[in-house]
């Protein structure tokens, strides 16, 4: 399985691409469909990973994946950005829309759309090079010509990180610690300006503090973002989520508002799984 | 969660549901006191009571040990809250049913007050709510929970009409003042007995299914 560790070739044919003004500062209201996703399937050869799966994620909130080991959750995320068209033998039936455009469709550019919808990966993946660089080379080969270092300090403190690295921009970034790289990556995606953040267990390679960090970003992050977050710590998903849906074996059994699926799940085997009487 | 946890969540229903059948008992024998006028075994169901408050605070503790370490969603969360709202409603139910007691000891030698029809009904339905909610909780039976919640107002005609009753006999001395005071109190007591053995059936529907039905119709 190919995971693309650095978004390099995602950002290189967009350097045409102008950068769009920053979010709007009032955010239309939750509940509008930002992306939807209907009756995906997803192949590896034979093998179906993801089957028949809909979801419709909403604007300004953040859609946790939850499920057992292998049931599809980081397929279907990579589907939502096209980052599967990396990995060979995978074929993807169905649709998913995006702000109207079906992204699968052979007019729609994948490049363009991982501009607008970011991920972060489980282990941060900052390149070797200055925590300045880090951030604004995206930007820089997408043409961005405003104020480079103004952008910069708004992503750091987006990601809350500026204050710890304001004195040590030229640094490399590698000397942060992981938690801090975690955010630099974090601030990485936002320098796109992407509607959208993909999340594949973005503190599983952290600790406590350094997670809680993350998750109070996540939160603040929903004001002008969404994020869509696949996690392996239920606890997480209860907390930072507005809504949760659980996947078993490629098929969506039950999405719920989070508070309703961690009190009272509707499917058997939700339940099972949440209160961890598996199997 | 583990099988450990699943073990430990047993442990505490089943302790919960100890209590509850404690304060069923309690219920029963002050009722009994009351309706046949008997001083020695009021006295006895008040010795109860510091018992039933200890074991309250036990449950607790119990509760809150098990949502701290373990975090439990699902139906484990729904299982701990409810235990924690019955544990609460079973103390105050002790408490009604030993100040029924109290007021049994001073009635024994008016038994106009402690033995007429409608306060004979009123302990009789009253305990048949206690033991249907318990049994209820026990069973995690959502019908039966229903039911309950359907037929409270049962105990509240039966009480307007004590008081009514009460009211319009009047006293004709000070004994006579007091020993409807207490006949009073007793009633209000069981009445708040009901009142708490509802909450209990509702905590029931909690339970099966997430709702929260209190002050609803
Ligand atoms: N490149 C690939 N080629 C073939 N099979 C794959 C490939 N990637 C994933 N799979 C299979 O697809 C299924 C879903 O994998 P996926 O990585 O989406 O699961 P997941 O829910 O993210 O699991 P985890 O929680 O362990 O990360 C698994 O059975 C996996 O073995
Ligand atoms: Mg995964």
């Amino acid at each position: 399985m190919v995971i693309m560790d650095q978004p390099q070739g995602s950002l290189a044919g967009a350097a045409k691409a102008e950068m769009r003004p920053s979010p709007v500062s009032a955010p239309e209201p939750a509940g509008e469909t930002i992306v939807r996703i209907e009756n995906l399937t997803i192949r590896y050869g034979d093998f179906s990973a993801v089957k028949n799966v809909s979801l419709d994620v909403y604007r300004n909130q953040a859609t946790a994946l939850i499920g057992p080991s292998g049931c599809g959750k980081s397929t279907l995320l990579r589907a939502i950005n096209r980052m599967n068209d990396f990995v060979p033998n995978c074929q993807v039936d169905g649709r998913i829309v995006v702000r109207g455009r079906s992204i699968y469709d052979p007019g729609c550019d994948p490049v363009d759309l991982r501009r607008h919808i970011g991920m972060v990966f489980q282990k941060p993946n900052p390149f070797p090079k200055s925590i300045y660089r880090n951030v604004s080379w995206g930007a820089k080969i997408n043409g961005y010509r405003g104020d480079m270092d103004a952008l910069v300090e708004q992503c750091l403190r987006r990601a809350g990180l500026w204050e710890e690295v304001k004195d040590k921009l030229k640094q490399v970034a590698l000397n942060l610690s992981g938690g801090q790289q975690q955010r630099l990556c974090i601030a990485r995606a936002l320098a796109l300006q992407p509607d959208v953040l993909l999340m594949d267990e973005p503190c599983s390679a952290l600790d406590p503090i350094a997670t809680a960090r993350i998750e109070d970003l996540i939160d603040q992050l929903k004001t002008d973002y969404t994020v869509v977050l696949v996690t392996h710590n239920m606890q997480q998903a209860a907390r930072v989520s507005d809504r949760t849906a659980f996947l078993y074996m490629g098929e969506l059994i039950e999405v719920e508002d989070t508070h309703v699926l961690f009190t009272h799940p509707r499917h058997p085997r939700t339940q099972a799984y949440i209160t961890g009487r598996f199997g | 969660m583990t099988l450990h946890f699943v073990n430990l969540l047993d442990d505490l229903r089943r302790r919960s549901l100890r209590m509850a059948a404690l304060v069923e008992d309690i219920l029963n024998e002050a009722c009994e006191a009351l309706l046949s006028g008997d001083p020695a075994l009021a006295r006895r169901v008040i010795l109860r009571d510091e018992g039933v408050d200890a074991e309250e605070v036990e449950v607790e503790k119990e509760v809150i040990r098990l949502l701290a370490l373990y975090q439990p969603v699902g139906i484990d969360l729904r299982l701990l809250c409810a235990i924690l709202k019955v544990n609460n409603d079973l103390e105050r139910i002790a408490d009604c049913a030993i100040n029924v007691a109290e007021r049994a000891k001073h009635l024994v030698e008016h038994p106009v007050h402690r033995t007429n029809t409608e306060l004979r009904e009123l302990c009789n339905v009253v305990q048949q709510i206690l033991r249907r909610s318990v049994q209820a909780y026990g069973g995690e039976d959502l019908e039966s929970a229903q039911a309950i919640r359907s037929g409270d107002t049962i105990v509240d005609d039966l009480y307007a009409r004590i008081v009514q009753n009460i009211a319009s006999e009047g006293a004709t001395g000070p004994k006579s003042t007091a020993a409807m005071l207490d006949a009073l109190s007793v009633a209000k007591n069981l009445e708040r007995i009901a009142d708490h053995a509802t909450n209990i059936a509702e905590d029931v529907i909690f339970l099966a299914t997430g709702q929260i039905v209190r002050h609803q119709q």
